[in-house]
């Protein structure tokens, strides 16, 4: 058994630190577990999933300081940790790798000493889970990317990467389903519309699915979003 | 959706801003809102409004605009010199506006942010409950962007209730200096003691690149002894992180809702309205205060607040 350290996080918050998982996507999706579990709890404002921590916040008028830490307690030690097993669902993401919806797809080829066939076929080949949700509105981290193609951020971040980017950082890969300033190295661009902000749930990735990725030629890109309006 | 006016000139970075959107941290969904939720309110309450409506907040330049209907305004925060028709305007109160008004407003001279609420509040795109605009996704507002000259802002026509006279003892005034007071962090054990005290005692300045997803503070390094590379946690608007360079970045409303750096203290939820009033330049100080104390003085502050404006709240 691998009891959390949990520590205070603000006036009315507490962090949970997640340890013991042998890959980031197992600790990822058990954090994610543990968080939703969490949601459905009267007095909980919100409750984020990191790669190996889950924060929790709580309204102090609706649950008492000493009630919120133990309900973070119960819940990350209640959670089955098997849950990274549980598969939902698959996604297949169309992507055009290069070109300009990849503008660090070259570079990376040059730094990684691959061809570009090779970088496509290594990102391609294998299917990722969705680890998490965060940083921006919809943004996903898959993993684990295989070892030849891991990456460090870029060193100045992006002021802005559009929508459907693909970027690679450190053993992961992501997406944006929105613009967001950005520090990841982008490969390439899908273009499938990841976000609808008049649904409940207005983005099409949720922590567990499998998701591959299909490379396509930019003019299946443009068909694509064509087809989409 | 009626018109309330035409922007004639759109100010530095003037957007839609309510109270934000709760509850999608978990979907990489910032809360966003007005930066100074106090003064938001002051502005709401002045002109009958809910607290929360959506409002005007002006970024150190305020906007000029021209009035299309008959409409109460009130204005709150950091004074931008505004005119109505060239003559002045003051702020915590309801001035009426006809059609062809102009009302213009200048640059701040201290504090960041302004807001301007017209009687019914504001139209926006909603999402999550929200129109706060928040810009570097496209989301709510007026397409998700800072106003431009030409765009028609339009009215909501909520529920009015009476005008609410803000006290001048509760009308905040601005300097240069701030005092912020914050817990510590989930991190700051992994900074040397020295580095904590030195963080809770020296003065730091506000850079000049700040914006509503945080703030550059410089002043002494704060460098985690801890180099270890931390994986994505969560942080909240007030969370004060260190990037290995040393400068420590303050959040804000729209702040991200993980980061990679160490988190060294978080402000309490009663003075995050202070920090979307700082320019840069301006000397900030963090006092550090334990949960318990920034509970009740968040509550405190809370409770005298909402005995003027109903139903505020600082979270």
């Amino acid at each position: 058994m691998n009891a959390p350290t949990i520590k205070p996080f603000g006036e009315c918050g507490f962090i949970a630190q997640i340890e013991g998982f042998s890959s980031d996507v197992d600790s990822g999706l058990f954090a994610n577990a543990v968080a939703r579990a969490l949601r459905s709890n009267d007095g909980v404002d919100d409750a984020v999933a990191g790669i190996d921590s889950v924060a929790m916040r709580f309204d102090p008028a609706h649950l008492g300081v000493d009630d919120a830490r133990e309900m973070l307690l119960d819940a990350t030690n209640n959670t089955p940790r098997n849950t990274a097993r549980a598969k939902s669902k698959t996604i297949d993401i169309p992507i055009c790798y290069g070109g300009e919806y990849g503008p660090d797809f070259d570079a990376l080829c040059t730094q990684l000493k691959i061809t570009a066939d090779a970088l496509i076929k290594l990102h391609s080949t294998a299917p990722y889970r969705v680890i998490t949700l965060g940083f921006a509105p919809g943004f996903v981290y898959l993993g684990e990317l295989p070892e030849d193609l891991t990456a460090p951020r870029l060193k100045t971040p992006r002021l802005r990467v559009e929508a459907g980017s693909v970027g690679i950082a450190g053993h992961y890969t992501g997406v944006y389903s929105l613009p967001s300033p950005g520090g990841w190295r982008i490969i390439g661009r899908t273009p499938l519309a990841l976000f609808d902000g008049r649904e409940t749930h207005p983005f099409i990735f949720e922590p567990g699915d499998e998701v591959r990725f299909n490379a396509i030629t930019p003019e299946a890109f443009g068909a694509i979003r064509r087809a989409q309006k | 959706m009626m018109a309330i006016a035409t922007i004639d000139r759109p100010g530095l970075q003037t957007t839609i801003q309510d109270a934000g959107r709760r509850g999608a941290r978990h979907l990489g969904v910032p809360q966003s809102g007005a930066a100074d939720r106090v003064c938001l309110a002051f502005a709401n309450a002045a002109v009958g409004n809910r607290w929360d409506a959506p409002a005007l907040e002006c970024t150190m330049t305020g906007p000029a605009l021209s009035f299309e209907m008959d409409i109460g305004f009130a204005l709150s925060g950091a004074d931008m010199g505004a005119l109505l028709n060239d003559e002045p305007v003051g702020r915590y109160q309801t001035i009426s506006a006809r059609p062809g008004d102009r009302l213009a407003l200048g640059a701040a001279q201290a504090g960041a942010r302004a807001y301007i609420a017209f009687a019914g509040g504001m139209a926006g795109f909603a999402f999550f409950d929200s129109v706060s605009t928040y810009m570097p996704a496209g989301l709510g507002g007026l397409e998700g962007r800072a106003l431009r000259t030409g765009d028609t802002i339009g009215s909501r026509k909520a529920t009015m209730m009476a005008p609410v006279d803000i006290p001048d003892t509760l009308r905040p005034h601005f300097g240069h200096d701030w005092i912020l007071r914050a817990t510590e962090g989930p991190d700051t054990e992994s900074f040397n003691p020295k580095t904590v005290r030195h963080f809770f005692s020296a003065p730091f300045k506000a850079g000049r690149r700040g914006d509503r997803m945080g703030l550059r503070l410089i002043g002494a390094e704060m460098i985690s002894e801890d180099a270890r590379a931390m994986k994505s946690s969560a942080v909240f608007p007030g969370t004060v992180q260190c990037p290995p360079d040393g400068a420590p970045i303050l959040l804000g409303p729209d702040a991200q809702t993980v980061g990679g750096y160490r988190r060294i203290a978080q402000v309490i939820d009663a003075d995050l309205p202070l920090i979307g009033q700082i320019r840069p330049g301006d000397r900030i100080w963090f006092r550090r205060i334990k949960a318990q104390t920034a509970r009740q003085t968040t509550l405190q502050r809370q409770i005298l607040i909402a005995s003027f404006v109903s139903d505020f709240s600082l979270r």
